[in-house]
């Protein structure tokens, strides 16, 4: 989806001094809208591309401002609390004005391209003095193609490293246009197998695959972006296989070659469960609890034994405590645990 | 795509490590406590006259937890009071002269020498409070001075009691010439006494400026006796020891004992042992259990002789244990009030020492010598003293940085304050200029500044700054704003439920219901704001110049520059830098506050200034909806906001140029600005009435220059840039203060940042916390103080605090043992945002 006003951009949020998204301090702009809707989704409030409202509870202070301000009549009191009727409200954040105490907050938010510019700039130092920068996010960048290209342009403008986190689910074009203002990418791939992928994922990764090859081409020919770093979620009974990092491997040693910097195996984080009930979805994950450590080191061993340089094999993400380390916490904590 | 990451569940309490059996018997039995057979508790002593006083509850007055005790702690202290058989000429001297010689007889002749097993320094005892030495005369004039109805006390209590805040003239507190008195010895210190004596004119020499000489000299001489005892102890020791090696330390020790302090130390055992005999009798000296009282540049001035050491063979590791030694000696200090446990009023007393800086041309002065006590830190850690502050600067070296880093990793908070050269210069420079002492602080020079007690700014060797002296919550004057120069409420005494009717004690500023728009709410508060600061001046000058008539401390006006020089005590202004600080707190609450009101009155027209005084008055109870949009929709300082900041700005210039304003009358010394909030802001919530900002009476006030809590909601590099910001900034055109720095705060600005220790988890997010901290030295403020530890640590703590005896935490520069600290206190630490939990 192109945006209407290219100097306009719908943002999920600003994330300042993130120290997880590319290297160095980084703010991360995590754009709203994906054109994947992979079923473990850690951030399910990037997916639509349209303002969207949740109710914490926890901030609410019973004044019932909000329900007459919906023109819609979206908005219900009710024994759990507000509840938002999906299929009314249209995103027109009336609600979240007006509620005093940011118990209605929204999802999303508009911002020009000079305000959002000057937003991440505030960091400059920390961005020079880390080797950091700036990093485009989502939800996904590509689907605001055009704004996320002004921002590019403006930040690499004034010097500041720039990186595009991208799933790689979008028109070659479109990403080609990107790519000569990003010092790097951050390219997603999730699973090998393209039938697996769809039923993750909603569609086959022919289109990522395909697109990363070309972003391979592009880098060779044109010496930039001048890093890339692909990165796997571990999703237990999904993506968290040996087959799947094994054919992940082959595909970037057989493919890519030396142009991939880093391998980054982020593992299954449940703490996105409030989210998901924030916005009224059940959650296929809901019961999993983290991935053992005994499991993600084997599964980095996969990786790092798969042909590419194991050196670039990173591990990152919460891990389930072992018993061990659970032992060791009781005599800390006095066995509270 | 980014994923949150979550806690991960590795910390651990800090353990010390790599301790001798030495020093880990001597750290264990420090921490046994009151259960010890030897203490360092206070030992009183008295002339034994009917009329004498042997507590000074002026020095307390910063400290209101005392308030209610004073008159108790004044009366039992002279009850415990043993007398002292007194020279046949002392009522012939001046009050100096018998203030000298009382302490020295006390120290010398009747408090025990000892030593503990394996000790390797000497100087145990020196928690004492003294005969005031007052005639019957004095003491009935400083009486009436102090406790008649319009005396001190009444002032200092209503100052409190209406939530202004308080003041008094407090010991400790400097950094005294300890490199000079290393350097020269005591006997030196003494010559040059007596060639200034020699200088005087016979009138000069018979008046006041002879006397003060004449006491100085006394003084001088005390390092000396009390040496001569240690080392005959450590004679006898030595003799009565089977084991060798022990018996060869003591001896060892006797032959120290027997040049240092008196003769110029030579090896760094030597220094050690010279240095903390020094020390502690400026803590005997004051009475005064030594908070403040701070080392300096101690890397600095101790190098010499450590390479020395080294050179003739001394093992490094032994440099280290005889510096382990010195650690345990200075927590002794705590002992005074031993027996009241680790409370609010023993915690943090701040003997600081400082690490690294820069020198001249901004060089970088790390030395082996910092590394080698930045291991000694972390080995001992978790201990409280000596506190160390390290100093950054842009050409701070990598390896400094790493060991930094690591070290706040381990911990479960940074074991040190981190201070910010430029910007900590900038506000020193400053200083120079507004106080026209640029003679004595100046480019040249300035790089020699160090802090003290926290992060407190100043001079070394010739500077009282007053740093704690005066603490005054800028908050009032936005209550008084909101009511024409009158507070809120009736005063109702908690203890005696007595009421005070309101009255008119700030200037008549207007009924602010009528105010058309904001800038005349502004004017307002820039009256309240001068009324606030004048009331509090006017308070310091009664303590500052009764102590200036009734307690002199000529030991430690000895090692103050200037003194000697003038013929003038230290607490008479004589120090060559004489200032007092202004430290304000309830900085962030206050700019919340008038932002809240521009935001809900004047600008978004959310409520009428009628509306909202009245749900202040109501403690917002029934204006709930008002409350929230005050507390979440209108703008706050600390999150990197351009136009809050610039109001934290405003607010920040106004207050300072009041302070600068004014000086003692007594003692000529200059008002200056800072911004350190000890616990106040925690107290104090409960004395202030709710606030614009949408806090309620009873909830905490914001901490120095910190953002009010859970305000900083956009992490911890916009919560850093605002109270750069809020300091001054960079100047545009490079020509700042310093280099480009601007600093408004001449004695610096106390700032926390609590931060996840996942941001610390492996070498990758050191290096960017390193470039954090290098990013603070650009754009933040002058002192920074990271906490490290997770909510859920702290709540465990709190349910099992018999497992986290030696927790520490800090909090801005104080810090204290968590398990000590009031139960307010602890919740108030659990509910600051833990920057990476998200």
């Amino acid at each position: 989806m192109r945006t209407e006003n290219n100097n306009t951009g719908t943002i999920l949020r600003i994330q300042r001094m993130s120290t997880e998204d590319g290297p160095g301090i980084r703010s991360t702009v995590f754009f709203k809208g994906c054109p994947l809707s992979c079923v473990w989704c850690h951030n399910p409030e990037s997916i639509s591309p349209k303002f969207q409202v949740h109710w914490v509870g926890s901030r609410c202070i019973g004044c019932r401002s909000c329900l007459d301000a919906c023109p819609e009549r979206a908005l219900t009191a009710g024994k759990k609390g507000i509840a938002i009727d999906r299929e009314r409200c249209t995103g027109c954040l009336k609600c979240t004005d007006v509620c005093p105490s940011t118990a209605l907050e929204a999802y999303g938010q508009a911002y020009s391209l000079d305000a959002l510019v000057s937003e991440v700039l505030k960091d400059r130092v920390y961005f020079d003095k880390s080797g950091g920068g700036v990093t485009l996010s989502g939800g996904e960048p590509t689907m605001q193609a055009d704004f996320s290209l002004e921002l590019l342009k403006a930040l690499k403008g004034t010097g500041v490293h720039t990186a595009l986190d991208t799933c790689g689910q979008c028109g070659w074009d479109t990403l080609e246009s990107l790519l000569p203002h990003a010092d790097m990418v951050l390219y997603d791939i999730k699973e090998i197998d393209p039938e697996r992928h769809r039923a993750f994922t909603g569609v086959t990764n022919a289109k990522v695959l395909e697109n990363l090859l070309r972003l391979g081409g592009f880098m060779r020919d044109r010496g930039c972006p001048r890093e890339l770093w692909v990165r796997t979620p571990l999703i237990p009974g999904c993506t968290a296989s040996s087959e799947n990092l094994r054919g992940i491997g082959a595909f970037l040693k057989g493919n890519l070659g030396a142009l991939v910097d880093r391998w980054e195996l982020c593992s299954f984080n449940n703490l996105c469960l409030n989210k998901y009930d924030g916005l009224g979805l059940d959650w296929r994950f809901r019961g999993n609890g983290l991935l053992g450590r005994d499991e993600a080191e084997h599964l980095a061993v996969v990786a790092r034994g798969s042909g590419v340089d194991a050196r670039i094999v990173h591990l990152s993400g919460p891990l389930r405590l072992e018993a061990a380390e659970k032992a060791a916490l009781s005599v800390i904590k006095g066995g509270s645990v | 795509m980014s994923m949150a990451e979550a806690l991960q569940v590795t910390k651990k309490i800090k353990e010390p490590k790599n301790l001798s059996p030495r020093i880990t018997w001597l750290r264990d039995y420090y921490f046994e406590g009151a259960k010890r057979a030897w203490n360092n508790e206070f030992t009183a002593w008295t002339t034994g006259t009917d009329w004498d006083e042997v507590f000074d509850e002026m020095t307390f007055y910063i400290v209101p937890e005392t308030y209610p005790f004073l008159q108790t702690f004044g009366s039992s202290i002279r009850q415990a009071a043993r007398p002292v058989k007194l020279h046949p000429d002392f009522w012939s001297w001046s009050l100096a002269e018998r203030k000298a010689w009382f302490v020295k007889e006390v120290m010398v002749n009747h408090v025990p020498q000892e030593l503990l097993p394996g000790d390797l320094i000497a100087g145990a005892r020196f928690n004492i409070q003294t005969s005031m030495c007052w005639s019957k005369k004095e003491a009935r004039e400083r009486s009436r001075l102090v406790h008649g109805k319009h005396g001190v006390r009444a002032a200092m209590k209503w100052f409190h009691d209406h939530g202004y805040g308080n003041s008094g003239a407090t010991s400790g507190h400097l950094i005294p010439g300890y490199e000079r008195a290393l350097k020269i010895g005591w006997m030196g210190i003494h010559e040059e006494l007596e060639r200034h004596y020699q200088a005087l004119g016979p009138k000069d020499r018979q008046g006041r400026k002879g006397a003060q000489l004449r006491a100085m000299m006394t003084a001088a001489t005390m390092p000396r006796e009390l040496a001569a005892r240690y080392a005959a102890l450590c004679d006898k020791m030595a003799d009565e020891e089977k084991a060798f090696v022990r018996k060869a330390e003591l001896k060892q020790m006797a032959a120290n004992l027997k040049r240092v302090p008196w003769e110029p130390a030579r090896t760094f055992w030597e220094a050690l042992q010279s240095l903390w005999l020094t020390h502690m009798l400026i803590i005997s000296d004051e009475n005064y259990p030594g908070p403040g009282v701070s080392f300096g540049r101690i890397d600095q001035y101790l190098l010499p002789f450590w390479r020395r050491s080294i050179e003739e063979g001394m093992d490094p590791e032994f440099g280290k244990e005889v510096m382990k030694c010195f650690w345990v000696h200075a927590n002794t200090a705590y002992d005074a009030m031993v027996r009241i446990g680790n409370n609010g009023i023993t915690a943090g007393y701040g003997q600081l020492i400082t690490l690294s800086g820069m020198g001249e041309g901004g060089k970088d002065m790390t030395n082996e010598l910092t590394y080698a006590m930045l291991e000694v830190i972390d080995e001992m850690t978790p201990i409280l003293e000596p506190k160390p502050n390290v100093r950054l600067h842009r050409n701070s070296p990598d390896a400094l940085l790493d060991t930094v880093v690591d070290m706040v990793g381990s911990s479960q908070g940074s074991p040190f304050l981190i201070n910010f050269d430029e910007r900590s210069m900038a506000g020193m420079m400053v200083e120079a200029r507004k106080a026209g002492v640029t003679h004595l602080i100046n480019e040249a020079n300035v790089h020699d500044y160090a802090p003290v007690g926290c992060l407190e700014n100043t001079m070394v060797g010739n500077d009282r700054s007053g740093t704690v002296d005066n603490n005054l919550n800028l908050l009032k004057a936005v209550e008084l704003s909101l009511n024409d120069g009158k507070d809120f409420f009736d005063f109702i005494d908690p203890i005696t439920l007595k009421k005070e009717k309101v009255a008119q004690a700030g200037p008549k500023t207007g009924d602010p219901r009528h105010f058309k728009d904001w800038e005349a709410f502004w004017k307002a508060y820039v009256e309240q704001t001068r009324h606030i600061v004048a009331c509090c001046a006017a308070l310091y000058e009664q303590s500052e110049s009764i102590r200036a008539r009734f307690c002199p401390t000529p030991y430690l006006s000895c090692l103050v520059k200037g003194c000697a020089e003038q013929g003038l005590d230290v607490t008479q202004g004589g120090a060559e830098l004489s200032f007092t600080t202004l430290e304000a707190v309830t900085f962030a609450t206050t700019v919340d506050s008038l932002l809240a009101i521009k935001h809900l009155v004047y600008e978004k027209r959310e409520c009428t200034m009628d509306e909202l005084i009245a749900a202040l008055k109501a403690n917002w109870e029934g204006h709930e909806t008002l409350q929230a949009k005050a507390r979440f929709k209108a703008p706050k300082y600390g999150q990197d906001d351009d136009a809050a900041d610039a109001m934290a700005s405003q607010v920040m210039k106004l207050w300072c140029e009041e302070a600068w304003k004014y000086r003692t009358v007594s003692t000529n010394r200059q008002f200056r600005p800072g911004m350190l909030s000890w616990n106040y802001w925690v107290a104090d919530g409960f004395i202030l009435p709710a606030s614009p900002d949408g806090r309620p009476k009873g909830r905490f006030l914001s901490n120095a220059i910190c953002p009010s809590n859970g305000a900083d909601i956009n992490g911890p590099t916009a919560n850093t840039n605002s109270v750069g910001k809020a300091l001054g900034g960079a100047s545009a055109d490079g020509m700042g203060d310093y280099l480009g720095y601007r600093n408004c705060l001449p004695n610096g600005a106390s700032h926390t940042i609590s931060i996840n220790p996942s941001l610390l988890k492996d070498p990758e997010h050191k290096e960017k916390f390193k470039a954090f901290l290098r990013g603070y030295a650009e754009n933040g403020g002058t002192c920074l103080q990271l906490n490290m530890i997770d909510a859920d640590t702290l709540k465990d703590a709190q349910r099992r605090p018999e497992d986290y005896r030696s927790l520490l935490v800090r909090i801005t520069g104080y810090n204290a043992y968590f398990t000590s600290v009031g139960r307010e206190l602890q919740n108030e630490l659990i509910a600051r945002i833990s920057h990476d939990a998200l």
